[in-house]
């Protein structure tokens, strides 16, 4: 006698695992990883589903558990992209500070290296040559002719030079 | 025909391979049909919407439409993992086609068939996705 073999749930099967299968895919690529949960699980239900169904009319269930087997690694890979998502989050809450301290570490760096600064200019024109050299040693000195000149008190120059020496030649 | 459809409904394997390649091309189909000119991606990293900021596989959809079209630099500029990411699926689509030749042609070793395709695949699997399985991890 013909054994009549039973399909009840393999229907389910094969459905729960076209959508364990692109939940899979979709899982392990990080920018759309999180959303895959959702097919992931409705895979893993239908699996179930369609292995209850299997069980009770006696008919093959590798389809189903193979369904069932992605859907729930794909879950799994689904859900790891939320600590990925955290990371990132944590990330972006700490970049800017990172970003302000190198700037504040670059500007405290070149206010250091300008006090200390001996600036030589040279200007040339044809023959003209002029040479500028300045450095800080008198920055009080000229802080206070600032000063001076701005509450309009007169100095003893008509002029204020930074300069320490100009030399033309 | 019918014997084809039943044949696949009880071969799991023939049916796992069946849907893996449609899902493969549906992605090769997705990737040409979305232009990295005119950028009318339907799909937006989550990420990137929620924290602001890009994560590893940021600009793969760029990367495999640019592929597709032969666009091999911009590709990898977009994301430098597009292109391994692509010949994953690529090969995949091969192997699909390729072991289910042998599965219907050779029964007598469907069984090393099967061990052979599930290790030699989550190797290249391994391979194609280290950089987002090694993301993943380092998050945990």
């Amino acid at each position: 006698m013909e054994e009549v073999k039973n399909n009840k749930g393999q229907n389910l099967g094969i459905a729960a695992l076209i959508v364990a299968i692109i939940t899979f895919v979709l899982a392990v690529i990080p920018c759309i990883g999180l959303i895959a949960v959702i097919p992931g699980i409705i895979a893993i239900i239908l699996a179930s589903v369609g292995i209850s169904q299997a069980a009770r009319n006696n008919s093959p269930r590798g389809v189903l558990i193979a369904g069932l087997i992605i859907g729930i690694i794909a879950v799994l890979i689904s859900f790891s992209q939320i600590f990925v998502g955290i990371r990132i989050a944590n990330n972006a809450g700490k970049w800017p500070t990172d970003i302000q301290n190198v700037i504040d570490d670059v500007h405290d760096n070149v206010m250091k290296n300008l006090e200390d600064a001996n600036i030589s200019i040279k200007v040339e024109n044809g023959e003209d040559k002029v040479e500028i050299n300045a450095n800080s040693s008198q920055k009080k000195k000229m802080e206070k002719t600032l000063e001076n000149l701005e509450e309009g008190n007169k100095t003893s120059a008509d002029t204020v030079s930074t300069n320490d020496t100009i030399n033309k030649k | 025909m019918k014997f084809l459809k039943e044949g696949i409904r009880n071969e799991p394997y023939l049916l796992i391979n069946l849907i893996l390649a449609g899902v493969i091309l549906l992605v090769i189909a997705y990737s040409g049909i979305f232009s990295p000119d005119k950028n009318n991606y339907p799909v937006v990293c989550i990420h990137e919407k929620l924290t602001g900021q890009p994560c590893v596989s940021c600009g793969l959809s760029h990367s495999f439409s640019l592929i597709v079209r032969g666009r091999f630099d911009e590709a990898y500029s977009w994301n430098i993992y597009g292109f391994r990411v692509f010949l994953f699926f690529i090969s995949e689509l091969v192997l699909r086609i390729v072991f289910s030749f042998f599965y219907i042609k050779y029964p007598r070793t469907r069984k090393e068939l099967i061990i052979f395709d599930a290790v030699g695949s989550g190797l290249i699997f391994l391979i194609a996705f280290w950089p987002f399985i090694t993301n993943i991890f380092g998050a945990l």
